[in-house]
């Protein structure tokens, strides 16, 4: 039995890592649906990482060993975030108390070697997107790590298989339901800071003085920047998934196959706001982006303070 | 018990004996290094011994009347485990480091005190009475105060060991004031559990504040810091690698030593050595952010881990308080693996920082650049280094930390004011950890990677083989630490052992916890292996007959750039320092910019002063100088009249007595 669900686990995070570059090219196609354009095909991102892969690259003289170990590493910490995810509140492959604790602290250190990366490379423009990255990042982790606050306060565990998968779930309608809607606006937005998107960061652009991620790969080209490209993809997909996971009803019970494309349901709306906003917003002045995440931190502390109320239902 | 002593009489013979070869710098250097190994393999074995007895070994020396008790029980034994571990490390370094050929006696000489030093710290643990700690606790001090003297003829490291001295002076005071507290209270100066419990709470918590006043200063807790960032630059590097990787965390001994003697677990306890963590913690990365000078950036990083370390311990003194012993024990054993882990990190980073300023002649972080090529395993092993110091999986830094957050989430049961302090403290941790990554990219980034941007940084080479060996020794352990961590929580959870209050929290903790713990981190850090190993691989195929080639870094089409428009560490910090306004006080000046049609010379220069410094300068500094100065006519220079002052004074204690 337990085989069985492992293999099922399997199946379902590999399937996963194979839609994953599915999505970005949604955000695309809702963007150019907004501008009155076709936009470019669904399977784009697709088409990017294989031509990527079949590139050969260019490395400046001035980087070192680190300038390659920076898109391993922090694809490799995406990959490793999608591991612990219950995907369709299903079993997750791996799972313990503390793990979503040891995923956000992998992500930082994929964010660590994309910043030495971009520093390797004696560039201004990587050094000032770097400087950018390293900034906003501290902030975004307290909103995350309050965020943490709020379920362990709501439902006792410290794990993605605690909060998504198994008994006493996280839920708009399970405890302390109303808060959730706190967070999940505050993780959206912390969502699009941490990914690159606009408001803060702008993945189309390529006016190099206004951007932070695109900034610091500028020298990566190849199959390097096709593992950048993947490892952003994860990053993103994990986010977006981790919100939709908190929008299904608690009581509602699925069979597996239903739970799954309610998932990716929910997954594709998610990503489907993520254009809506690109759409309709501008990116913010750099100086606007800390206030930006710590009103995303301001709403979800005031759902930890909240949680001590007896009667917040 | 007895082997231990005997390594540290070998280690005093290790400082003794070298002042026989003065004109042979380089036989009493390496005579100095093979005695203390020996010493501390002697010490490392006696730990052992005395951990497998499982008993509590004492022994009572009589001295001058006094007996001086020494006793060994595990929480002890757990501090005594950095310095018999760093001490050799530290000295083997030193043999290549010092440089012989100018002064001769000088390294002989720092031999003595060097090896003073560390046996002074291995009696600190071990003093079982107030005046056997007193005499360890003012040697280690004396000893650390020659040690940051070691260049005098330099202003700064006289003005740095003037600072040091007077911050070690008032924090023994402190500490002296506690334990007069305490003899007066129980007639007796032998540390015991049993006399202190009989204590009203009011004499506990003026001992306890006091006695933090004194540890405190040593360990480098806000804003009894001062001294750190003028000391560890002004000492030799192996010196402030030893200090700052091993001494100041005596301090954290001190201040839990007296907590477990004490006996009280009343919340207020905790309340206070975790808001002294966090704001130490938060600070303290804050102002390393900000330092242009790399060994005072890693002494702000000292500050910054000594808070980790507190608040951890502060999270278990919360639980004792509360009652919840799971919180209790995993906040003890994080904070106490976070000394060893900081030991450990540290050191390494002191030992990048001294190879890069022996190779360079500099210490400014600005003016480097482009080492990584020149100075492979220094650059590598800063690396490392910078990853565990940072906390990040899968190494050492983050097991400790991982230890402490569970303690704190466990904490988030709690109501009212405790759980406010928690929440501070998850959140305190998480803005730590992002910092502290802000902070030694730059250092990494800035220093070893790049264009040099200096002629000094372009010429730089490695250093010699000695020095490589003890950061690729002190590397090795940092990754060691983080694949195999279940001996090492272990071995801090060990140290718990003795302590009376902890022994019924430890017998309510589900056994099978800790182990559970450092399995899940163990196949985490494995599971990332494996990953990482699966996708470089791949990365190789698909490398596999392609056309790699080099070519200058993509410079969005300005071709004439050089390594001057690269990107500093003042100006990689600057957004997130200023964020850090006004508690940081940073300040830029810039001259000679748009005051003519076209541009002339112009200079920028920024700085980031300490608000504590600038605090006690203006509360405390000022007024006693003000004070002074008013009463100079008492210092006139006649001498019958200083004799009349003298027998008055004796007249008038005699009065009153």
């Amino acid at each position: 039995m337990v085989l069985i669900e492992t293999f099922f686990s399997l199946v379902l995070l590999i399937s996963a890592l194979l839609l994953v570059p599915l999505f970005p090219g949604l955000i695309l196609k809702v963007k150019a649906f907004f501008t009155g354009k076709k936009g470019p095909p669904l399977l784009i991102k697709y088409y990017t990482l294989i031509k990527l892969v079949q590139k050969g690259s260019v490395y400046s003289t001035s980087s070192t060993f680190v300038f390659s170990l920076g898109p391993l590493i922090s694809c490799t910490a995406a990959l490793m975030a999608l591991l612990f995810f219950p995907f369709a509140w299903l079993r997750p492959l791996f799972s313990f108390q503390g793990d979503i604790i040891v995923l956000l602290y992998f992500f930082g250190l994929g964010r660590f070697f994309t910043i030495v990366a971009a520093l390797d490379t004696a560039s201004p423009f990587e050094g000032m997107g770097a400087a950018r990255e390293a900034f906003f990042a501290f902030l975004a982790e307290a909103t995350l790590f309050a965020v943490l606050i709020l379920f362990f306060r709501i439902n006792g565990a410290l794990s993605l298989g605690g909060y998504f998968a198994g008994q006493g779930l996280l839920s708009f309608d399970g405890s302390r339901g109303a808060l959730l809607v706190l967070v999940v606006v505050g993780l959206f937005m912390v969502m699009l800071a941490e990914n690159a998107r606009v408001p803060v960061d702008d993945p189309a652009t390529h006016l190099e003085l206004t951007m932070i991620h695109e900034a610091m790969i500028l020298d990566h080209s190849g199959p390097d920047l096709a593992l950048i490209e993947f490892g952003a993809f994860c990053k993103l997909f994990f986010y977006a998934a981790f919100v939709a996971s908190l929008l299904k009803p608690a009581h509602m019970i699925l069979n597996p196959l239903l739970a799954i494309l309610l998932f990716y349901g929910l997954v594709v709306l998610v990503y489907a706001a993520i254009g809506v906003v690109e759409s309709v917003t501008a990116r913010l002045k750099m100086p606007l982006v800390p206030k930006y995440l710590l009103s995303s931190f301001a709403l979800v502390f005031f759902a930890i303070i909240l949680t001590s109320l007896e009667f917040i239902p | 018990m007895n082997v231990l002593l005997f390594g540290l009489f070998v280690i005093l013979l290790g400082g003794v004996l070298p002042q026989a070869f003065v004109r042979r710098p380089g036989a009493a250097l390496r005579l100095h290094t093979l005695l203390l190994a020996a010493g501390s393999l002697c010490g490392l074995v006696g730990l052992f011994q005395a951990w497998q007895s499982g008993v509590t070994q004492a022994l009572s020396i009589p001295w001058l009347g006094f007996s001086l008790l020494l006793s060994l029980d595990s929480l002890a034994g757990f501090f005594l485990l950095p310095v018999f571990l760093i001490a050799p490390l530290t000295a083997l370094y030193g043999y290549q480091y010092l440089d012989t050929t100018q002064h001769s006696l000088r390294p002989v000489a720092g031999c003595f005190f060097f090896n003073l030093l560390i046996c002074a710290m291995a009696l600190v643990p071990l003093a079982a009475d107030m005046i056997a700690f007193v005499v360890a606790w003012e040697l280690m001090s004396f000893a650390s105060f020659i040690l940051v003297l070691y260049d005098w003829e330099e202003p700064q490291s006289r003005r740095a060991a003037h600072i040091y001295l007077l911050f070690s002076q008032s924090g023994a005071f402190a500490v002296f004031a506690a334990f007069g507290l305490l003899f007066a209270a129980t007639g007796s100066f032998v540390f015991s559990a049993t006399a202190f419990a009989a204590l009203p709470q009011g004499v506990k918590l003026a001992a306890f504040v006091l006695a933090l006043l004194g540890f405190g200063s040593k360990a480098g807790l806000m804003p009894l810091h001062i001294w750190l960032p003028h000391a560890h630059p002004a000492a030799p590097s192996h010196v402030s690698a030893l200090m700052s990787g091993v001494m100041i965390k005596l301090g954290v001994y001190g201040i839990l030593r007296m907590y477990f003697l004490l006996g009280d677990h009343s919340p207020i306890f905790a309340w206070i050595i975790l808001v002294l963590g966090i704001v130490s913690g938060i600070l303290g990365v804050a102002y390393a952010l900000a330092k242009h000078d790399i060994k005072r950036f890693l002494a702000y990083h000292s500050i910054e881990n000594i808070g980790i370390i507190l608040i951890g311990c502060g999270l278990g003194m919360l639980g004792l308080a509360t009652d919840e012993p799971i919180m209790a024990v995993l906040g003890f054993t994080g904070g106490l693996l976070h000394v060893l882990n900081h030991a450990i990190y540290k050191s390494l980073l002191f030992f990048c920082a001294g190879a890069v300023h022996r190779a360079t002649a500099t210490r400014t972080i600005d003016i480097l650049g482009g080492l990584m090529r020149r100075m492979p395993i220094t650059g590598r092993s800063f690396l490392t280094g910078s990853a565990a110091i940072s906390g990040l999986p899968p190494l050492n830094g983050f097991v400790s930390e991982f230890l402490i957050y569970y303690a704190a989430f466990l904490g988030l049961r709690q109501d009212g004011f405790n759980l406010m302090l928690v929440v501070a403290a998850i959140i305190a941790l998480a803005m730590i950890g992002g910092l502290a990554t802000a902070c030694f990219t730059k250092a990494t980034g800035i220093v070893f990677l790049g264009e040099p941007r200096s002629a000094q940084a372009s010429k730089a080479t490695e250093a010699p083989p000695a020095m490589r060996a003890t950061m690729l020794i002190l590397s090795v352990l940092c990754l060691c630490i983080g694949f195999f961590p279940g001996p090492f929580i272990q071995a801090a959870f060990a140290a718990l052992r003795d302590l009376g209050p902890m022994a019924s929290s430890l017998s309510l903790l589900p056994g099978d916890l800790l182990t559970k713990i450092s399995r899940n981190l163990t196949l985490i850090a494995w599971l990332f292996a494996a990953l990482f190993l699966g996708l470089s691989a791949l990365r190789r195929r698909a490398y596999r007959n392609k056309s790699v080639e080099r070519g200058p870094t993509w410079g969005c089409g300005f071709t004439q750039g050089n390594s001057r428009i690269q990107y500093t560490g003042s100006s990689y910090a600057m957004s997130t320092v200023n964020f850090f306004r006004p508690l940081v006080l940073s300040r830029s000046q810039c001259t000679g910019l748009a005051q003519k049609l076209l541009p002339a010379s112009a200079e920028y220069s920024s700085k980031a002063e300490d608000l504590a410094e600038v605090g006690l300068q203006h509360l405390l500094s000022r007024p006693v100088l003000w004070l002074a100065q008013k009463l100079r006519w008492i210092q006139h220079g006649r001498i019958q009249s200083y004799i009349a002052y003298i027998v008055l004074t004796i007249i008038v204690v005699l009065l009153l007595a």
